[in-house]
């Protein structure tokens, strides 16, 4: 593989990596904010569903 | 049974994800003058289609809150936590173009970043939406849905204003996939099949997260209207 063809397989996959890093990070962060809401409703006796 | 469908729903979608992938990194051709790099495209093109639709969505929602918000407060409620579902998982998937753009940019054009019409159109919509999201969160009272539902109604002026950017104005950015006349559009049809696998991927990976952002957004109002009861009873 030469100079050229290894840079542009590095970018590639960087693109990918932050696209996969961005999606699946958002979404850990909305599974947390999804649990916390559960747990302080069921802690305040109420269920919101 | 609503468990296991959305069960299902995101299996089909962790499916398609895969399918995409394999379709954009080993089926897809290398395109003759940017060669590998030219594959970033299978994510930043639907990235940036999914991140309009569910600007448009937020615009429903927001022109749909203005509509209720005095008569049926219920319907208000709903068409809010759609606009601002919209609003933050476009702006997940607006940033995922605005980075992957400048990697495949560096490469193609030998540099990070120009002022250009489609890219700075592109970073002021992300921009607005940043700041609608900014008023959610940090202020308070009873008129910052109201407020905020007017700021997603501008915000959504500039999805248009984007998309026709490289038609109105000489850009740097490549000529429109779509609707730019008769040099526009892919013509190889291998390359155009992985496109549109990855667009059919994005696009059931978008409604996934987007409506579980509605479900917790329904479930924090829920919360908030007893929380707001048990304290007038108390």
């Amino acid at each position: 593989m030469d100079e050229r063809a290894l840079l542009d397989h590095q970018f590639t996959v960087a693109a990918y990596v932050v696209t996969w890093a961005i999606q699946l990070g958002y979404l850990a962060w909305l599974g947390l904010k999804w649990r916390t809401q559960k747990r302080n409703a069921a802690h305040s006796g109420s269920n919101p569903r | 049974m609503k468990k296991l469908a959305i069960g299902l729903y995101a299996a089909l979608t962790v499916a398609l994800m895969v399918w995409g992938f394999y379709q954009a990194i080993y089926v897809a051709p290398d395109e003759q003058t940017m060669h590998e790099v030219q594959r970033i495209f299978y994510y930043h093109v639907p990235s940036a289609m999914v991140a309009f639709l569910f600007f448009a969505i937020s615009l429903a929602g927001s022109i749909g809150y203005l509509a209720c918000r005095r008569n049926r407060a219920e319907w208000a409620q709903i068409s809010d936590a759609w606009a601002l579902a919209g609003a933050e998982v476009g702006v997940v998937f607006c940033t995922v173009v605005l980075i992957t753009g400048p990697i495949w940019g560096r490469r193609a054009w030998g540099i990070w970043w120009t002022w250009d019409a489609r890219l700075t159109t592109t970073l002021v919509l992300w921009l607005i939406y940043v700041s609608y999201l900014l008023l959610r969160r940090f202020a308070a009272g009873p008129q910052v849905q109201t407020l905020a539902a007017v700021l997603g109604i501008f915000g959504a002026l500039d999805v248009p204003i984007v998309y026709m950017s490289n038609r109105w104005w000489r850009t740097q950015h490549p000529a429109p996939v779509f609707g730019g006349g008769e040099d526009s559009g892919i013509k190889d049809p291998a390359m155009l099949h992985a496109f549109a696998w990855n667009v059919i991927a994005w696009l059931a990976w978008g409604i996934l997260i987007l409506t579980l952002r509605y479900r917790v957004e329904r479930q924090h109002q829920k919360f908030a209207a007893q929380e707001a009861q048990d304290a007038l009873e108390a």
